[in-house]
C-alpha cells in the first residue's frame, strides 16, 4: 500500500510512565511506535535513586544492613542475606548451622512472597484481576511470619552479620509448615485460573522471547534465564548458606517466552515450599550468632558474593580498607541488568505487549535505581 | 414450564444470594474495623520508641551511655547527660528521637545494654507538624501527646 | 587496596597515611573517612594494611600470562576469588579471549572504585562468570582520572548500561560506547556522586534550584 496516498503514518514517540501503573514503579519507557508496532525503546531510570552505594561508604557495616532492605523491598530478606554473606566472606566468619537454616527458611518464604506479588500484579496487567486478591491473601500469611519473627513485614532487617539477631519465636516451625500445607493447593488454584486460560495464553505465548544465548549476552539471570532453557541457579551452582543440604529441582522451560517465565515462577514457588519443609524438619539446635565481635572490621580486601534472589543474581562487591566502614559497596542488581534486555524483547512487538514484558521481567524499581 | 417457574420465583436470584450470604459468615470477614477494633500486633513489632522507667521508683533506666546514638544509621538519637558528682555516674538530662527519619531497624534497641530504649508495638505516630515527629524525653517516656487539631 | 602485592613501584595506596603526591584536590574528606564513633579503637598499627592475596596459578592464569605477557600484571586470589590485573589496554582483549576461548560468556558486573590518593585513580573492575566452568574471574585495571578506557560493549552487550552507570557515578568515559549518557542521575547533573571527593551531603545546587524550585533536597 503506498503510504503517501493515505494518511501518512509517521513514527510516534510515546511516553510510558513514570507514573504508568503497569511499569511497577517509577520507570519511564520512551516508545517509538509505528502504529501499534514498537520500533524501539529507551528507558529513563533514576526516579527512585537514593544513592545506596554512597550511603554505604558513610555507614559502618552493621549500620548499612537496614538500607539494603530498601532496594528490592519486595524481597528484602534476600537482599539482607546477600549483604550479610558478603561481609561474612570478608570477615571469614562462620555462621552457625541453625542460623543458616533459619536464613534459608525465611529467604525461601520471601521468594514465595516476591513471586506472589509478581504473579498478582502481572496478571492484573494482563487483565486478570482475580489472582491479585488471591496472591495478596497468601502473601499476607508469609508476611505475618516475618512480622512475628523480626517485627517488620516488608523492610525486615531480619539478619545480622554473623548470624541472626532474633531467635525463632514459639510455634515458628509449625507456622511454616502450616504455610506450606496451606500454600501448595493455592498454587494449583492459581494455575487453574491462569495456566490454560485462553486469554492468558494468547497474551503471553510467543511474547518477549529471549533465547539462552541472548540472556547470557545481556547478563539476564533468574527465572528469565531458566525459562530460556539454561539450567542455572546459584543455589545449585555455588551453594551458599547451606543450600547444598536441601533437595530441590531447578525448573526449566524451552521457549523463553513470557508464558514460560510464568510457568517457571509457579514451579519455583513449589520448589521453595519443598525447601522450606526440609529446612524446618531438619532445623538444628544451637547458637544463632557466629563469632564476629561487636565492632565489625574486616581486613583489607575485597569480595564479590552473589545469591539467587527471586529476580536473578544479586551480587555484592565489597571493598574493605580495614576500617569499620566499607570503602566501596557495589550492588549488582538483577532488576537493573534484566531491564536492559527490555529493548531487545519488545522491539517489533505490539504496544500491548510492553506491559506484559515489563511485568514478566519482574523488576522492582527500588532495586533498579538503588 | 419448569424454567418459567424458575423465573417467576426468582430461583436463580436466590441461589446467587445464597452464595453471597454464605460468605457473610463472620469467620470469613477479614476487614478490621479500625480504630474501633485494634489490629493484632506481633510481639516483636518495631514501632514507636519508648524510654523505659523503673516501675518501682519511676527513675529512668537509661544510663546515658550513648550506644544507641552510635548504633543508629541515621544518627537521629541525641542523648545529653550530665555527670552526677555524688554517684559518679552520668545522669540523663534529655533524649531526643527523630521519628520522622527513623526506619525502625531496631539497631538502637539491640545496642541498649540496659533495655531502656525499646521499640514498642505502638504504631500510631502521626503528627500534624514535622516538629511533632521529634520526640523528647518526656514523649519517649510517657508516650506522644498529639495536639488536638482545631479547625 | 587491591594492588599492593606488586613489587614494582606501583601505586601503594597506603591506607592510613596518604603517601603519593596528592594533586591539588580541595580538602575534601576524600580518604579514610573520619571513622566516627569507635569505642575501644585498637592502637592502630601504622604499616598500611594490604590485601593478603595469594598468587593464582591455575592453568587458566598461566594461559593468560603466556598469551598476553606483560599486559597481565598480576593474577591473584583472595578469599577464594580469582582476579587478574591487566593494563588498561589489555582489559578488553583479555575479556574477549576469556569469552571466546575459556567460556566466560557472562559479564556479571562492571564497576569502579575510587582511590583519590593514587596516581591511577580508579580501579575498573569487570566480573566475569563462566556457565560451563561454574567459575568467576575478576579483571581489574587501574586507570587515571581522565583516561578513556575502551568500552566492553563489543564483547558483552550487558556492558552498555553498566558502563553508563560507571560513567554516571565516577565520570569515567568509555571510548566507543554507543550511548554514553547518565543513567541514574538527571542528565544535567554536575558531578559524579561516587567519587570520594563528592561528599554525601553535596548536591548540584543549581539543578535542584532550577528543577525542583527548592534550595536543598535534604
Amino acid at each position: 500500500m503506498p503510504d503517501s496516498t493515505f494518511l501518512d503514518s509517521t513514527e510516534l514517540v510515546l511516553n510510558m510512565g513514570p507514573q504508568h501503573p503497569s511499569t511497577h514503579g517509577v520507570l519511564r519507557v520512551i516508545l517509538k511506535l509505528d502504529g501499534e508496532k514498537v520500533l524501539g525503546t529507551d528507558c529513563v531510570l533514576g526516579y527512585l535513586h537514593r544513592g545506596v552505594e554512597k550511603i554505604a561508604e558513610n555507614r559502618t557495616y552493621a549500620q548499612f544492613n537496614p538500607y539494603v532492605d530498601r532496594m528490592d523491598y519486595v524481597a528484602a530478606i534476600s537482599n539482607g542475606l546477600g549483604y550479610c554473606l558478603a561481609v561474612e566472606k570478608l570477615l571469614n566468619a562462620e555462621v552457625p548451622a541453625r542460623a543458616q537454616a533459619v536464613r534459608v527458611i525465611l529467604t525461601e518464604l520471601n521468594r514465595v512472597a516476591s513471586h506472589l506479588l509478581w504473579l498478582g500484579t502481572h496478571a492484573l496487567d494482563i487483565g486478570a484481576i482475580t489472582p491479585l486478591f488471591y496472591c495478596m491473601r497468601e502473601r499476607e500469611a508469609a508476611l505475618t511470619i516475618f512480622e512475628k519473627y523480626c517485627g517488620a513485614r516488608l523492610t525486615t532487617h531480619a539478619f545480622r552479620i554473623g548470624g541472626l539477631q532474633y531467635e525463632t519465636y514459639e510455634g515458628f516451625e509449625q507456622e511454616c509448615k502450616d504455610f506450606c500445607d496451606m500454600f501448595l493447593p493455592k498454587v494449583d488454584e492459581y494455575e487453574e485460573l491462569l495456566t490454560a486460560n485462553r486469554i492468558w495464553m494468547a497474551r503471553l505465548q510467543g511474547v518477549g522471547v529471549l533465547s539462552a544465548e541472548e540472556c547470557k549476552e545481556y547478563g539476564v539471570t533468574g527465572p528469565v534465564l531458566r525459562a530460556a532453557g539454561e539450567k542455572w541457579d546459584l543455589r545449585k551452582a555455588q551453594p551458599y548458606s547451606g543450600y547444598e543440604k536441601y533437595d530441590f529441582d531447578i525448573p526449566t522451560c524451552q521457549n523463553g517466552d513470557t508464558y514460560d517465565r510464568y510457568m517457571i515462577r509457579m514451579q519455583e514457588m513449589r520448589q521453595a515450599v519443598r525447601i522450606i519443609r526440609q529446612a524446618v524438619d531438619a532445623l538444628p539446635a544451637g547458637p544463632i550468632m557466629g563469632k564476629v565481635g561487636k565492632v565489625i572490621k574486616p581486613p583489607v580486601g575485597e569480595a564479590y558474593v552473589s545469591i539467587e534472589a527471586p529476580k536473578g543474581e544479586l551480587g555484592y562487591y565489597i571493598v574493605s580498607d580495614g576500617s569499620t566502614q566499607p570503602y566501596r559497596v557495589r550492588v549488582r542488581p538483577p532488576s537493573f541488568v534484566n531491564l536492559q534486555a527490555l529493548d531487545r524483547m519488545i522491539r517489533g512487538g505490539l504496544v500491548a505487549d510492553v506491559v506484559a514484558i515489563i511485568g514478566t521481567l519482574d523488576i522492582v524499581l527500588g532495586e533498579v535505581d538503588r | 414450564m419448569g424454567s418459567l417457574l424458575r423465573k417467576i420465583f426468582l430461583v436463580d436470584l436466590f441461589q446467587g444470594l445464597g452464595v453471597t450470604f454464605r460468605n457473610q459468615n463472620p469467620k470469613y470477614i477479614c476487614t478490621e474495623q479500625y480504630p474501633a477494633e485494634r489490629p493484632r500486633i506481633a510481639e516483636r513489632y518495631r514501632g514507636a520508641p519508648r524510654l523505659n522507667r523503673n516501675p518501682e521508683n519511676g527513675e529512668t533506666l537509661c544510663i546515658a551511655c550513648n550506644l544507641c546514638a552510635l548504633a543508629c544509621p541515621e544518627t537521629l538519637i541525641v542523648v545529653t547527660s550530665e555527670r552526677n558528682e555524688q554517684t559518679k555516674r552520668k545522669d540523663l538530662t534529655n533524649f531526643t528521637y527523630d521519628t520522622s527519619r527513623c526506619m525502625f531497624c531496631g539497631l538502637c534497641e539491640d545496642a541498649c545494654p540496659v533495655d531502656a530504649l525499646e521499640l514498642t508495638q505502638d504504631f500510631e505516630m502521626a503528627s500534624y507538624t514535622r516538629e511533632g515527629q521529634v520526640w523528647d524525653r518526656q514523649a519517649l517516656e510517657e508516650g506522644p501527646r498529639p495536639k488536638q487539631y482545631k479547625c | 587496596m587491591p594492588d599492593e602485592q606488586k613489587p614494582e613501584g606501583s601505586p601503594a595506596p597506603s591506607e592510613g597515611g596518604g603517601s603519593e603526591a596528592q594533586q591539588a584536590k580541595p580538602p575534601a574528606p576524600a580518604t579514610p573517612k573520619p571513622v566516627p564513633p569507635k569505642p575501644a579503637a585498637p592502637p592502630a598499627p601504622k604499616p598500611p594494611a594490604v590485601m593478603m592475596a595469594t598468587p593464582w596459578t591455575a592453568p587458566l592464569a598461566e594461559d593468560l600470562k603466556a598469551r598476553f605477557g606483560d599486559a597481565i600484571k598480576d593474577t591473584s586470589t583472595y578469599v577464594g576469588q580469582n582476579f587478574v590485573v591487566t593494563t588498561p589496554e589489555a582489559a578488553i582483549p583479555v575479556m574477549e579471549y576469556l569469552k571466546v576461548e575459556a567460556d566466560f560468556d557472562y559479564l556479571v558486573d562492571v564497576t569502579a572504585v575510587d582511590w583519590p590518593k593514587r596516581p591511577e585513580r580508579f580501579d575498573l573492575v569487570y566480573i566475569l562468570y563462566s556457565f560451563a566452568r561454574n567459575e568467576r574471574v575478576r579483571i581489574k585495571t587501574y586507570i587515571k582520572d581522565g583516561d578513556k578506557p575502551k568500552t566492553a560493549v563489543g564483547v558483552h552487550l550487558t556492558a552498555n548500561w553498566l558502563e553508563r552507570e560507571v560513567f554516571d557515578m565516577f565520570g569515567i568515559e568509555f571510548d566507543g560506547h554507543p550511548d554514553l549518557r547518565r543513567i541514574l542521575m538527571p542528565d544535567e547533573w554536575e558531578g559524579h556522586p561516587l567519587r570520594k571527593d563528592y561528599s554525601i551531603l553535596k548536591q548540584d545546587q543549581r539543578w535542584v534550584r532550577e528543577n525542583l524550585a527548592i534550595e536543598s533536597g535534604q
